[in-house]
């Protein structure tokens, strides 16, 4: 799993640059507009091992900011599974704002909180959490009736109970999600270092983009690449985990 | 105890004919009874609207009298996958049918799954483990829809007798397709057609074998006649 995801990426890497020196040679263009792979490997060799700790600052943002969202996501979709108001205004709810682009909000959190870790923090956490949200409320108010009539019928019934069928019913679906809202927290903090952060890769990248430098971008997006499939396979392998000690040991499939 | 019911219509929200209409009839209680009719008739609607109780849909047409616990199983019902079906029978079992739960075990003949998750079971053995469960609850009327489904026959046969036999004084609903098991061993045979047939419901006494019964085979074949007269 986890190795899967780094020579994925590594393959979709080596085509973008290839694609981008293509254009280059056919078009005649300078290393200062598309850098060559001796610059590439230059640029690389001196930047590598700072953006390599950028990306790992920015990483410790987005870990702690999904770390949130889920926490989150899992309250708010426990509380707004039962078809009660509540539960009806917080799904309404969650719809009308995943449906608002949450990263235009940022320069309002930057107004209000200045630069620095909360801002980021807080900026990741909502853009991963809508999405999150979405899929624990849609899993957490789905009944697997065929579990959950016999706890019912004999008022067995806890919401407990509740939670811990649905949630092990649906731990692919969980997991999967999960894993995918990396991604999003990843790319909320970046966007987030963007605006108005001084500190991880993605202020590394503005730095780069104001003095146009695409070797630099380039490095920089190399790091991130292989530290967020690197995470992304942390994720998906502890998932895999979890459902190998909690799901039965399958003898086979013929079929 | 008495279970009665009057008049009992049913519609779908949003269908247009209803699938059960003016269900009259009374049922012989305590007893192994049994609701038989071909598919689609509605058998599945009844025994949901019968689970409901007084306080479900339908439920003024009822009339349970001694009959207070009501309870609903059906073949397509799972154990959650966390843990062995063993533990899930300790953790669902009151403490003082402790004892019923292991006679059951042996009976239904499934000591050796207990230590296998539900879904490691074949059809037939999830059947008779969630069978189980509802068994050692507390109940007065235990509906049986299609719960001993992908069982053989001989062991249904001996699940069917040995309930009999452990609950003289609970009324059960079995719901089954298979007309010669219902002729032998049902007290009762709610027949149901389907609606517009003006035929209604039509209550058919069984054989109601118990064990050790030996068989008349013409009186199975009239009470199979009978059956099939009132579809």
């Amino acid at each position: 799993m986890l190795f899967r995801r780094i020579y994925q990426f590594l393959i979709v890497y080596c085509l973008g640059v290839t694609g981008l020196l293509a254009i280059k040679y056919a078009t005649g263009l300078s290393n200062y507009v598309i850098p060559d792979l001796t610059l590439l490997f230059d640029t690389a060799r001196r930047m590598l091992t700072g953006y390599f700790f950028d990306v790992l600052n920015t990483l410790s943002v987005t870990v702690l900011g999904q770390m949130v969202s889920i926490f989150m996501a899992f309250f708010v979709g426990i509380i707004g599974r039962k078809s009660s108001w509540l539960g009806s205004f917080i799904k309404v709810m969650a719809y009308n704002i995943q449906a608002y682009p949450i990263v235009a909000l940022a320069p309002i959190i930057f107004i209000l909180m200045g630069d620095g870790f909360l801002s980021r923090l807080l900026i990741a956490s909502m853009i991963c959490y809508f999405p999150l949200l979405l899929s624990v409320l849609g899993i957490m108010a789905s009944p697997i009736k065929d579990i959950e009539h016999f706890y019912i019928a004999t008022g067995r019934m806890r919401w407990q109970l509740e939670v811990k069928i649905r949630a092990f019913e649906n731990l692919n679906k969980l997991t999967t999600v999960i894993a995918g809202s990396a991604t999003l927290a990843m790319a909320g903090t970046i966007v987030a270092e963007f605006i108005a952060a001084d500190q991880g890769v993605g202020y590394s990248i503005r730095i780069a983009l104001y003095q146009s430098d695409l070797a630099r971008i380039l490095v920089a997006l190399f790091s991130i690449g292989i530290i967020i499939s690197v995470y992304q396979g942390i994720l998906e392998t502890v998932g895999e985990q979890i459902k190998t000690k909690w799901f039965a040991p399958k003898g086979g499939e013929l079929l | 105890m008495r279970f009665e019911c009057r008049d009992l219509t049913f519609t779908y929200p949003e269908a247009d004919n209803p699938v059960l209409e003016n269900l009259t009839f009374s049922m012989a209680a305590p007893g192994f009874n049994a609701v038989f009719g071909p598919s689609g008739v509605g058998k599945t609607s009844f025994a949901r609207i019968l689970a409901g109780g007084n306080s479900g849909p339908g439920g003024n047409a009822l009339i349970y009298e001694g009959i207070a616990t009501i309870l609903y199983s059906y073949n397509q019902e799972r154990l959650p996958g966390w843990a062995n079906t063993g533990r899930h029978l300790e953790k669902v079992c009151p403490q003082k049918n402790s004892d019923l739960k292991k006679e059951l075990v042996k009976i239904f003949k499934v000591e050796a799954f207990l230590g296998s998750r539900f879904s490691q079971l074949s059809m037939g053995q999830q059947n008779r483990m969630n069978l189980i469960r509802y068994l050692i609850q507390d109940f007065d009327l235990l509906i049986l829809d299609e719960s001993l489904a992908n069982v053989d026959e001989a062991l249904r046969e001996t699940i069917i007798l040995a309930i009999k036999e452990i609950f003289p004084a609970k009324l059960f609903l079995y719901i089954s397709h298979n007309l010669m098991e219902v002729a032998r061993f049902c007290k009762d045979i709610l027949v149901l057609s389907r609606p517009g047939k003006n035929k209604g419901a039509v209550v058919v006494p069984g054989q109601n074998y118990e064990t050790g019964y030996t068989a008349d085979p013409q009186a199975i074949d009239r009470s199979m006649l009978e059956i099939m007269n009132a579809v």
